[in-house]
Order: structure tokens, then C-alpha cells, then sequence
């Protein structure tokens, strides 16, 4: 009795779908979500960065409630990699097969990004990078499904270089993390400081997460160099920067930073001030839009935005006006959608060139200063520069 | 290469066995006494470390930090094993080191869920900020504090050890915890007591290392294998051998980033396999 | 017997499961095979002898530089890059198992460490084979063989998977009931009595250290195309401890226990970190349970409850 009652209950409900069919179909799709996949660092030391990508898509997501991309709503997946490339990959492939991911972004480390970017023709899905500085991604290891939206590690060392070149320092000792970004921007910023009659007198790599940076500071100090470039991720710049306080090495020899981020403001405190280097979004900088979206994110998330928050935001808002513009988020179509394409970010123009997909955007000069309207210090603006100062030849670390 | 340099590597390598010392000590002890390879021992040094950061939040003043920080890390510690470890000891040394490592996870992560990801700094104390001019250089004062940190330790847990009855009920539960329990000696508390005191100094040596690299995750794991390797070129259950390591270790990471940088991280590992090649159990360790 | 049958029905899983699984089942049925002959070698040297390697990730790690150097640089087929990564390993772990099977328990296990981190320090440093701590990115999946299929494919690639671990485990357990893997036993029970038998322990240790590094080196050879990747963190102690913790979650010396403790390792993990940032702590606290509630592992306690019934 039971089992035909519940046959003739699937004939009737089967017979009911198929007839009320493609209405049915058609509410579906409506409500087909674009997803967005973040294989990102949400454990252990580099956590900081996948906290920065997904509050991004947080304040996105309340930002675009009830409008969504192309009318469907948007759904973020986050997966942990735990700052490692082999898991990057796992998650990157789940985020693909599992959830049908199109979209990938908020990969934390070069190397991760490097790894996952050499799947991605094989997926068919787009990497969009807004954190990963390593030059050779959108040069020797450029593919068509990858694109850079933030600012690679070579066009902040160009920002540097160009502020330098002004300055009265003279001789650099640069000290870049011992992976891809690090070996990069050290190398970037050799060529520009000796084409602007400059010299760099040492260089050195430590490891990642070096934690005593006391036999480096003694060669920095024996070096009697001006200034000495600095290319460490977060935390190693911390200890890095509270230990050359402790030496005393800063008053004489001025830290220049390819990244300076409000977490080493926040962590290292009054000792960073003065530093100088280079941002890929400083908060502080003075357009309509930009004051529009710290006042946002600072209601939301009650801090004020970093580096990573700010190139995400405008990676997720361009890729939205891309995959409005292309009607469809069908990947190729985004991928011709996107090349050539212009977009209104919060510190001034963006364009994404075709040849080698990264986004051409001004460059700024920045000094760690304080501010008694803020509780930490803040990056104060010295220089800004306009983007085809700053973005290097095309698939090439090299400038014009 | 001037004097100037030479006297300041000596220093940089003295003030990070000083820090090394401290850590390694206590897993050196555990191992000795309970035959545990005890890898959430790092874990302690930063729980020592955040614990430090929260204390001079609060009071304002480093130094009563660093007295009172230990003790609670001990607690902590003590609790763990007694609920724990205590319950495993007659199986094999594995099993002891894969429970901690459970233990680790654990704790590594519940700082994070109470601390937040972002590294936290704390200032030295008034009295060690700044450097004095040693031999023509400028040195840290609170890195020559780590050295003298260190020896200090040292000297008072030799003492500790040798001296003192409790001292000789420990040795005795580490030659042979049967014999001492027929003889009276309360193996189960000692065991607890030593794992505690172990983490305190671990403990210790986080709040110490507070000033000069900040709180940050991921630095219990970083130290416990430079421990291990302290530990094992010194020998297992040895203090002297855990400060002969130390300074092993402090200078070959030191002078091999200065002097030699693109070979630095092998030279560590390098000189242990030396040294365990031609003595397997350590440099004081004993045969077994 | 009952074991029989239920070998026969995991065959028979495995062969039906391309076309019983989704795409993103497959791909990670294929991870975890790879992971679960990375246990089953670790476990022969562990479950077989009683000696402790701590740095076993070495092997894998070797493994999947051999294979993914030669399908970059030579592009050879998928068989080609498998021998070239376990030959890798196993020669590599020649000279170390020579020197650490001199020393004995917590000194073999700091001495195998020692030697693992060792290796890994050479792969972050030389940047211009290794690509350094940046690691080799895009190994492709090649043929089968010279002008064969490709095997790129997730069916393709699962089944050289599958194959390669079934093959593996079958090899494994001749190997340990063969005369050699008695003697190993008997190494592990009793040591004085072996040498007072007047044989040589240290042969054997040395063997048997040599063709599980080979195995892991197997696991690590395949890992590489299937990623398209290898890095110095496939080297990493981390790694070590984590085939450590699999041997225990299914059951030191039964070499299909660590296979399933591999897959349950990776399971648990997978579906924690879905559902919390912080699975780190439910993962440990499950370890510390398994560690104090069940001393077998998984298949050690399965098959007592199985006799007691």
C-alpha cells in the first residue's frame, strides 16, 4: 500500500515538473548565485591577509544585497590553505569540481597564486589576484585566465625608485624575503636605483619567518648604507622593524618598505614612524569614493581599511562591472570582457591591459606618521604617480 | 671584519642560546624524567609570550610579568598532563608524541581564536630600552638581558637539581621510576610537577622573547624544532648538554646567516648530524 | 577470511568508483590513495621494525621533484617519471638510513629528522633546479606511454592512482611475510636475540629503510602530475608528522590500517575546515581521544572487536 502510494505520488509530481518545466527552469537560473571561490589564509601567521580578502567580500556582499550581478545573487566560498600551495591547489580544484566555481581570487602567498595560476587553463576558471606581488605572474608564468588587479611587487619597488631618485640617500642594502616576491622587488628595485645613478651596495634573503634578524642588521649596519629596502611579508617586517629599533640601526639608516601595511603600524607602534616605502592602497587617499568606502568598511568591520582590503574591494566591483558588460559569467566572455577594460577604482583609474592582464593604476610614495585623529599611525601620502609611470613593459619586470 | 663586528655576533649568538636555553631546558627535563618527546613544549613558550603581552596590558610593568606569567603557563601545563598524558606512559614513546601533538593543535589555535591573527608587540621595560656601546658598538640592552636570563636558569635549575631533596626524588623517578615508588616517592605527582615546572620555563622564555619578537602564531612551532635540535645534539634529560646546544645552536644560526647566508638553514642540521653520527646520544647524554 | 571478502569488495569499489563518483569525489579519492601509500610505506618501516622515522616526508618530497623534473624538462610518460621519482628516493635514503640506523629509537627518530630537514633546506636553496621555496608549478600529466594516451584526464589519472597503490600494497604484503619481513619482526620483538642468533640487525634495518623510502618516494612521484605542483613543503616535518598520525589513526603494522587512516586524516580535515576556520582544534582533540581511547588505531580496533565477537 505504502510503496504505491508513493509511486503514484512521484508520477504526479514528476508529471507536474515536467509540465510546469521550463518555468520552473527559468526562476531557477534567476536564482542561480555567481560564485565567487577564495582558496585563502585563514589559519596560522598569514591569517591576517585571508581576514583582509574576506572582509572585503563582506562589506562587497552588503554593498550589492538585492542587486547582485546580473540580477542573481553573489555567493562568496572561503577554503583554508593554510599558506600552503600543494593545499591551495586541493582547495582551488574542490572549490572548482565540488562548488562550480568560475571565479577564484584572495590567494595570499606568491607561490600559492603561482601554483593555482598554472592550473587554471586546465579548470577553464579565472584567477583574479588582489594580493600576490611576485612580477613573474603576469610575465614568465602569465596565462590567459590570470589577472592582476593590485600592484605588483616590481611597480612598488618603481614607486620607491621614483621617490628616491629625488631624495639625498645615495646607497641602499635591500633585504628581500627568500620566495618569489622578496627575490623580485629586490631585484626590480636594483635595476632602477643603478639606472637613477644610485648604487646598491649589499643584498641579502633570509628565510620566511626569519624571528632573529640580528645577524642581518649587524651586516646593514656594517654596510653604512643610507636606506635599506625592505621586502618582508607582515609579520617578518614586524620583528624585523622592532629589532633594527632596538639596535638603534634606524636613525641612521632609514627602513624603506616595498609594502607598508597598518598591521606593522598597529604591531611595531611608534618606533615605525618615519618609515617610508610604497602602498598599493593607502586609506588616507583623498578621493570621493575612496572617503565614501572607509567610512563603510569602517562601520561594518570597525577598523580602518589595509592595503589588501582596498585592492579587493575594487577587484571584486570591477569584476562585476566585467561580467555585467559581457552580459554572461561565462569565462571567455569575462576574459574578452576584461581586456582593455577601464574601471573607476578608489584611488584613481584603472585599466586592464590586454597583453599581459595586469591593472595599469597610480603608484604612491607613503611615510608612516601620526595622526591624533587615528589610535595607530597612518600612511600619509608623499608622492603619488600615474600609471603608466609605474607599470612595467608589457609580460616583462623592466621598465620604459 | 673589525673587533666591533666579531664582539657583536658573539652577543647576537649568546643572546639567542639565552632565549634557546630556556626552552629547551624544560623539554630536555620532560624527556629525562616522564620519556616524553613533548611537542606542544613550544606551545607553552607562546602561550608565555601572548599571556606576557596581555599581563603588561593590564599592570603596565614588565617585570612582575615575567614572574607571574610562568606559573600560570605551569598550571596550564600541569592540567594538560594530569588529564591527559598521565594516561598513556606505559605505551610506546609515539604515542606520547603524536598526544601532544594533538595538544599543540589545540592550543595553537585557541590563541588565535582569543588573540586574533595580527603579531602583538610589547615595549621593554624602561630599564633595558635603548643600547649601550660595547667594544665600539652599539648592542641592545634587553638582548644582553637575555644572556644574563639565561645563565641564571641555568645555574639555579643545576642547583635545583643537585642540591636539593626534591631534586634527588626527581633524579630518582628519572633512573627508575619503579624503584622510586617502592621507596615512597609519589611518581604520579613528580611527573606532574616536572611537566609543569618544564612548561613555566618554556613560559618564561616567551615572555622574554616578547620584546624582542613580538607574540605571533606559529612561533611555538618554529621553536620546537630548533629545541629538538638543541636537545639532541646536547642529549636527552641533560641540563648541561641543553646549554652546551643552545650555544651550538645560537652561534650556527647566527654567524651562519652572517657570515655564510646562502647555506644558514642547512648548517644547523648539518652539525647535528655530525655530532649524532659520531656520538648518537648527544654531547652529555647517556648511552643506552 | 571475512579480511578476503572485504579486499575483494574495497577492489571492487575501487574499480566501479569512477562512475559511481562526482568529479570532485574522484579527484579526491585519487588524493587520498596518494596520501594512503605514503602511510603504508611509513608504516613499514614503523609497524615492522619498531623504528620511528621522523622524516619520511623527505622521500615524498624526492619523489615528487624526480617525477616532476623529468615531465617539465623531458616530458616523458607518466611510468617513466614514477621510476625516475622512487629511484630518486630510494637512493637518496641509501646514504641516510646508513648513517641513522646506527642510532636507535628517539635518536633515530632526531637523527631521520635531522637529515629530512637537511634535504629540505637543499630544495629551498637551489633555486635553480628546485625553483625554491616558490616551488615547480604546471608538471603536466603526460602519456601512458611513448606516443600512448594521455593520461590527463581524472579517470585516466585516478586509475594510474589506483593501480600503482594496489600494486604497492600487494608488493608490501609479500614483502612482510616473506622470510626477510620475518626476520624484520624479529628484529622488532627481540634485537639481542637476533644478533645472539649471529645475524647482522643493521642489514635489514637498512633495507627495509631504503624500500619504504622508495614507496613514499612512489606516493610523492604521483603526487606531483596530480597537483601540478611540488614545493619544499612536501619535505616539510609537518608532513612527517602527519603520516605519523595516519600510521596510529588506522593501525601501526596492519598496512591497510594506514591507508584507511590516511583517507580518515584527510576526511576529518576536509570536512572540519568546511564548516569552522578553526578546525585545527576539533582535529587535535580528535587525536588526542583516538591516541588515549583507541592504542590500535582504526583497523588494530576493528579487528579486535571482530575476534572478541
Amino acid at each position: 500500500m505504502k510503496r504505491r502510494h508513493f509511486l503514484t505520488a512521484t508520477v504526479v509530481g514528476g508529471t507536474a515538473v515536467t509540465l510546469g518545466g521550463p518555468v520552473f527552469l527559468r526562476r531557477a537560473y534567476a536564482q542561480n548565485p555567481i560564485k565567487i571561490g577564495l582558496p585563502t589564509v585563514l589559519s596560522g601567521g598569514n591569517a591576517q591577509y585571508g581576514i583582509q580578502a574576506k572582509r572585503a567580500c563582506e562589506l562587497f556582499a552588503k554593498d550589492n544585497k538585492g542587486k547582485g550581478i546580473l540580477g542573481r545573487p553573489v555567493e562568496f566560498i572561503y577554503e583554508d590553505t593554510a599558506a600552503d600551495p600543494a593545499t591551495a591547489v586541493r582547495k582551488a580544484q574542490k572549490l572548482v569540481e565540488k562548488d562550480g566555481v568560475k571565479f577564484l581570487t584572495g590567494t595570499v602567498l606568491s607561490s600559492e597564486a603561482l601554483a593555482v595560476s598554472a592550473k587554471c587553463p586546465e579548470w577553464k576558471v579565472l584567477l583574479m589576484s588582489t594580493i600576490n606581488g611576485a612580477g613573474a605572474l603576469t610575465a614568465k608564468s602569465y596565462n590567459r585566465y590570470f589577472f592582476r588587479i593590485n600592484t605588483s611587487g616590481p611597480m612598488g619597488a618603481r614607486a620607491v625608485s621614483l621617490y628616491l631618485a629625488e631624495s639625498s640617500m645615495k646607497r641602499f642594502f635591500a633585504l628581500g624575503s627568500d620566495y618569489a616576491w622578496g627575490r623580485d622587488s629586490v631585484q626590480s628595485f636594483t635595476a632602477q636605483i643603478t639606472a637613477a645613478k644610485k648604487e646598491v651596495v649589499a643584498k641579502d634573503y633570509p628565510p620566511v619567518g626569519t624571528k632573529d634578524f640580528a645577524s642581518y642588521i649587524g651586516k646593514i649596519k656594517q654596510s653604512k648604507a643610507d636606506g635599506v629596502y625592505l621586502v618582508l611579508p607582515g609579520q617578518d617586517a614586524t620583528i624585523f622593524l622592532k629589532q633594527a629599533h632596538q639596535f638603534g640601526v634606524t636613525r641612521e639608516i632609514k627602513p624603506i618598505m616595498e609594502i607598508v601595511e597598518l598591521e606593522n603600524m598597529k604591531a611595531v607602534g611608534d618606533a615605525m614612524e618615519g618609515t617610508i616605502g610604497s602602498s598599493r592602497y593607502p586609506f588616507t587617499v583623498d578621493t570621493p569614493k575612496n572617503k565614501a568606502f572607509v567610512k563603510r568598511f569602517h562601520e561594518m568591520h570597525n577598523v580602518y581599511p589595509d592595503m589588501f582590503d582596498g585592492e579587493t574591494y575594487e577587484g571584486l566591483e570591477w569584476l562585476a562591472q566585467v561580467i555585467t558588460k559581457a552580459g554572461s559569467d561565462d569565462v571567455e566572455k569575462v576574459i574578452e570582457a576584461w581586456e582593455d577594460s577601464k574601471y573607476d577604482g578608489l584611488e584613481g583609474p584603472f585599466f586592464m591591459r590586454k597583453c599581459d592582464h595586469q591593472a595599469v593604476q597610480p603608484g604612491f610614495a607613503v611615510q608612516a606618521v601620526k595622526d591624533p585623529k587615528y589610535p595607530h599611525l597612518i600612511p600619509k601620502i608623499l608622492a603619488t604617480y600615474p600609471g603608466d609611470k609605474v607599470t612595467p613593459k608589457c609580460r616583462t619586470e623592466e621598465f620604459a | 671584519m673589525s673587533v666591533a663586528n666579531v664582539v657583536e655576533q658573539l652577543l647576537n649568538a649568546l643572546a639567542l642560546a639565552g632565549l634557546l636555553f630556556l626552552v629547551s631546558a624544560g623539554l630536555s627535563l620532560v624527556f629525562g624524567i616522564l620519556r616524553v618527546v613533548n611537542f606542544a613544549h613550544g606551545v607553552f613558550y607562546m602561550l608565555g609570550a601572548y599571556f606576557g603581552v596581555t599581563s603588561v596590558a593590564v599592570t603596565g610593568w614588565f617585570w612582575p610579568s615575567l614572574l607571574l606569567v610562568p606559573p600560570v603557563v605551569g598550571v596550564v601545563g600541569a592540567m594538560l598532563e594530569a588529564s591527559t598524558l598521565r594516561f598513556i606512559y606505559r605505551r610506546p614513546p609515539i604515542y606520547q608524541l603524536l598526544l601532544t601533538f594533538g595538544l599543540a593543535l589545540i592550543l595553537e589555535e585557541s590563541v588565535r581564536v582569543v588573540y586574533g591573527p595580527t603579531a602583538l608587540g610589547v615595549e621593554p621595560p624602561a630599564l633595558l630600552q635603548g643600547a649601550v656601546e660595547i667594544a665600539g658598538t652599539f648592542y641592545p640592552r634587553y638582548r644582553l638581558f637575555l644572556v644574563v636570563l639565561g645563565l641564571a636558569v641555568g645555574a639555579v635549575v643545576w642547583l635545583l637539581l643537585t642540591k636539593t631533596r626534591t631534586g634527588l626524588v626527581i633524579r630518582a623517578v628519572a633512573q627508575n621510576s619503579e624503584m622510586a615508588d617502592c621507596l615512597g616517592a609519589d611518581v604520579t605527582r613528580v611527573r606532574t610537577l616536572v611537566f609543569g615546572a618544564a612548561c613555566a620555563l618554556a613560559g618564561l622564555g616567551g615572555v622574554a622573547a616578547a620584546p624582542m619578537t613580538t607574540a605571533y602564531l606559529g612561533m611555538g612551532i618554529s621553536v620546537i624544532v630548533d629545541a629538538f635540535v638543541v636537545v639532541v645534539i646536547g642529549g636527552l634529560g641533560s641540563i648541561p648538554g641543553s646549554m652546551a646546544g643552545s650555544l651550538i645552536v645560537g652561534a650556527a644560526q647566527t654567524w651562519g646567516a652572517f657570515y655564510l647566508p646562502e647555506t644558514a638553514m642547512v648548517i644547523m642540521y648539518a652539525v647535528m648530524g655530525a655530532i649524532l653520527i659520531f656520538r648518537p646520544w648527544g654531547l652529555f647524554g647517556e648511552e643506552e | 577470511m571475512r579480511g578476503r571478502w572485504l579486499g575483494a569488495l574495497a577492489l571492487v569499489a575501487l574499480a566501479v568508483a569512477p562512475w559511481a563518483l562526482a568529479r570532485h569525489q574522484l579527484s579526491l579519492l585519487t588524493d587520498l590513495l596518494i596520501f594512503g601509500l605514503f602511510a603504508l610505506s611509513l608504516d613499514l618501516i614503523m609497524g615492522y621494525t619498531g623504528m620511528v622515522s621522523f622524516g619520511h616526508a623527505a622521500y615524498f618530497g624526492l619523489g615528487a621533484y624526480g617525477s616532476a623534473l623529468v615531465l617539465i624538462h623531458f616530458e616523458q610518460p607518466i611510468p617513466v617519471a614514477l621510476l625516475a621519482g622512487a629511484l630518486l628516493a630510494g637512493v637518496i635514503a641509501v646514504p641516510v638510513g646508513w648513517f641513522s640506523t646506527r642510532a636507535r629509537e628517539i635518536y633515530f627518530a632526531m637523527l631521520t629528522l635531522a637529515f629530512a630537514q637537511l634535504l629540505y633546506t637543499v630544495a629551498y636553496k637551489w633555486r635553480d633546479l628546485t625553483g625554491g621555496s616558490d616551488g615547480i608549478a604546471g608538471v603536466p600529466k603526460t602519456t601512458l606511454y611513448w606516443g600512448g594516451p594521455s593520461v590527463a584526464g581524472p579517470h585516466a589519472f585516478y586509475a594510474v592512482v589506483a593501480v600503482s597503490v594496489v600494486l604497492s600494497l600487494i608488493v608490501c604484503r609479500a614483502l612482510v611475510a616473506s622470510p626477510f619481513g620475518r626476520a624484520l619482526q624479529a628484529i622488532r620483538e627481540n634485537e639481542r636475540r637476533f644478533i645472539s642468533l649471529g645475524r647482522d640487525p643493521r642489514v635489514f634495518k637498512l633495507t627495509v629503510f631504503v624500500i619504504a623510502a622508495t614507496f613514499a618516494g612512489l606516493a610523492g612521484a604521483l603526487f606531483a602530475p596530480f597537483r601540478g605542483f611540488a614545493s619544499p613543503e612536501v619535505m616539510f616535518w609537518v608532513l612527517s608528522g602527519q603520516g605519523l598520525m595516519m600510521v596510529i589513526t588506522g593501525g601501526i603494522g596492519t598496512l591497510v590500517g594506514p591507508i584507511i587512516g590516511a583517507m580518515v586524516f584527510i576526511l576529518i580535515q576536509e570536512i572540519l575546515s568546511s564548516y569552522t576556520e578553526h578546525w585545527m582544534i576539533f582535529t587535535g582533540a580528535i587525536f588526542v581521544l583516538m591516541v588515549i581511547f583507541l592504542p590500535g588505531g582504526l583497523v588494530g580496533t576493528a579487528r579486535r572487536l571482530a575476534t572478541r565477537a
